[in-house]
């Protein structure tokens, strides 16, 4: 798994992203991650990276617990 | 979007000072002398009318009279700063302090402002970003710094100083522009002042009246504008705490109810401490004075003594006007866009656009160069607008995320950020200023692999002599005419054809040489380190031509036509784009 930036433009990706969720309910915009999650992962395609990425997503930062806002 | 949302209610803007506090400054005041229309003196036409004379007016107005063009600056107030609540623009760029170079300034600015490089990231206590602009790139190959801050009255109180000194562009103060008309020649200004009102004329009008500007609502120029609920209030202030000189930037202070905080030194060991509100917060609650010392307390503790130099509650919105160009009417600074403190992509554009109109109006009143080139100011400077408000958006957009996904995506993103560091790149807590590149300008020719378009450095070379000298120096021996930089040596009819172009055109050249190489060219230079060549992005034989205002119009490789053309276009002579 990559840990360092491999974005080409990550404040432009960024920007993409969150332009897309504008206008989507709730259950709208998680149906559009769950599919942007799978068209990401068809991209990265070795099986080994993927499992990586799937745990180091479940592995939160210290002091954050999952579910839990900022605010 | 175009237009306001129903639902805003108007609060103290950017420039706003209605809530302002503090004991603040002592800053010049320049007298109204009643100017001889208003003796009896006819109507004056004159070549170049500046409106404003901030940052931005006043830069163009050095930038003129430095090439010695007659100009008349007009300014509603009598002092630099806006209404004395002289705060604002406090971080300045290297680009800019290269400008502020040619202009004469950039000792004073050197020996009154603070440099630094390094800037940091916190989450919460946690550091998730820092960078050190001296290791970056090519910073450290200028003459200038990465960035100095400085309070912008002083550097405006410099320009005036210096426009003074050098004579021929003429300072009104409290001359307000109260009406305007235009035909297809000149435009017609009305003008009131303590003493009464008179008419000027003026063959160009550079609108350079800042964000409230009254020839944009009059010409009723189309632009795009954004405006969210987010709330900042600016505490400057002396204590007895030495915060490291660095820029430090928090996404969730916990001292600040997990909002932004923006920390940075400048002159006179004023600390700007700038805090994000709760959205739609009250300007005039949270500036008052014992809020302000809670706030400042919570940050350094209880114990530390404060002076508050000044206070300023402020909120921000974006706009972009769709054209900088309006008949005889020019837009720049402010009244050409609006955006976020975050960056300094503000003040730092305004100068900018000013350095970029000044050469070029000085080229075409000295009928060096076709009106025509006066449009290039709008393709490049309308380019660098929408990039700077576009850059800008984006991290306000990351400080104030609306409720829902981008709230989520900015918590994922922070958490992300404390474990890899690819997602330190999404951390958005300003992306700094830069010499905006211009990638379609009718001015500039483009080639494949060519910088053309990009600003180049002021980067040190040795004189014939061995003595040390930058680019700014043959900008100035330039005077306002285009710069030739011929790289190795030359066939005698290459020399010949650069020795006629000299003569036919307004352009200089000098021939660059490494260490040990025989000189050509009288005008010669040498560039032991290749920094010349790297600053122009070429290799091997090849020339570079260089506008006055350190921008590349077009490099190429043998002294041909294609060098002919590129001289033509930068002279607005061949008005299709490439």
């Amino acid at each position: 798994m990559k840990q360092n930036a491999h974005f080409q433009d990550a404040d432009a990706f960024y920007e993409q992203l969150l332009d897309a969720h504008e206008g989507l309910n709730r259950e709208q915009a998680e149906l559009f991650n769950a599919r942007l999650i799978l068209l990401l992962a068809n991209q990265v395609g070795d099986a080994r990276v993927l499992k990586e990425c799937i745990d180091a997503a479940r592995q939160l930062p210290q002091g954050a617990g999952m579910g839990v806002g900022v605010e | 979007m175009n237009g306001t949302a129903s639902t805003y209610t108007a609060t103290a803007h950017t420039n706003g000072y209605e809530f302002t506090g503090g004991s603040g400054y002592d800053l010049p005041e320049y007298p109204f002398l009643p100017p001889p229309e208003l003796q009896g003196g006819p109507t004056a036409r004159h070549p170049v009318v500046i409106v404003g004379a901030g940052i931005t007016g006043l830069t163009l107005a050095c930038s003129l009279a430095r090439l010695g063009v007659r100009a008349l600056l007009i300014d509603e107030d009598n002092t630099v700063g806006v209404k004395g609540a002289s705060s604002r623009g406090i971080c300045y760029t290297q680009k800019s302090l290269e400008i502020f170079e040619r202009l004469g300034i950039y000792p004073r600015i050197e020996a009154k402002g603070v440099q630094w490089s390094v800037g940091r990231t916190f989450a919460g206590t946690d550091e998730v970003y820092s960078f050190d602009l001296r290791q970056q790139g090519s910073f450290h190959l200028s003459r200038q710094p990465p960035f100095i801050n400085i309070q912008q009255f002083y550097i405006e109180g410099f320009l005036v100083e210096r426009i003074r000194e050098l004579g021929g562009v003429e300072l009104r103060w409290q001359n307000r522009l109260v009406a305007f008309e235009q035909n297809p020649e000149f435009a017609t200004l009305s003008v009131e002042t303590p003493a009464g009102r008179y008419q000027i004329e003026a063959e160009h009008v550079i609108d350079a009246t800042g964000s409230h500007s009254p020839l944009r609502q009059w010409l009723q120029v189309p632009f795009d504008s954004r405006r969210g609920d987010d709330r900042w209030c600016i505490a400057d202030v002396r204590f007895s705490k030495h915060p490291p000189v660095e820029r430090h930037t928090w996404i969730e202070a916990p001292f600040n109810e997990g909002r932004a905080v923006w920390q940075h030194l400048m002159a006179d060991e004023v600390w700007r401490l700038d805090y994000q509100m709760a959205p739609n917060a009250d300007p005039e609650e949270v500036s008052r004075e014992d809020v302000v010392r809670e706030r400042l307390a919570r940050q350094f503790g209880s114990d530390v003594e404060v002076e508050i130099v000044w206070v300023g509650p402020y909120a921000y919105r974006s706009e972009c006007v769709h054209a900088l160009r309006h008949g005889r009417v020019f837009l720049m600074g402010d009244s050409a866009k609006v955006v976020s403190p975050f960056g300094a992509r503000g003040g730092n554009t305004g100068v900018a656009d000013a350095d970029n109109l000044a050469w070029k109006l000085a080229a075409v009143l000295k009928g060096k160069a076709d009106p025509l080139l006066l449009d290039s100011y709008n393709d490049e400077r309308l380019e660098a607008a929408q990039q700077n408000v576009c850059v800008t958006n984006r991290t306000a957009r990351f400080l104030r995320p609306a409720d829902g996904t981008e709230r989520l995506f900015r918590q994922a993103a922070i958490g992300l950020a404390k474990q890899y560091p690819f997602a330190r790149s999404l951390i958005n807590t300003g992306r700094m200023a830069v010499a905006n590149p211009y990638s379609h300008s009718s001015a500039c020719t483009y080639a494949p692999g060519s910088a053309a378009g990009q600003s180049v450095q002021n980067v040190r070379f040795a004189w014939a002599d061995g003595t040390r000298g930058c680019i700014n120096d043959l900008l100035d021996w330039t005077a306002g005419d285009l710069l030739v930089l011929v790289f190795g040596d030359l066939s005698p009819a290459a020399l010949q054809r650069l020795r006629r172009l000299c003569l036919d055109a307004p352009v200089r050249s000098v021939q660059v040489l490494g260490p040990e190489a025989v000189a050509q060219a009288q005008e010669h230079v040498r560039d032991p380190q290749g920094h010349l060549q790297g600053a122009c992005h070429v290799f091997g034989h090849a020339w570079a031509l260089v506008r006055p205002d350190g921008y590349l119009a077009a490099t190429g490789e043998s002294v041909n036509g294609h060098l002919v053309s590129a001289i033509e276009r930068s002279l607005g002579l061949r008005g299709e784009a490439t």
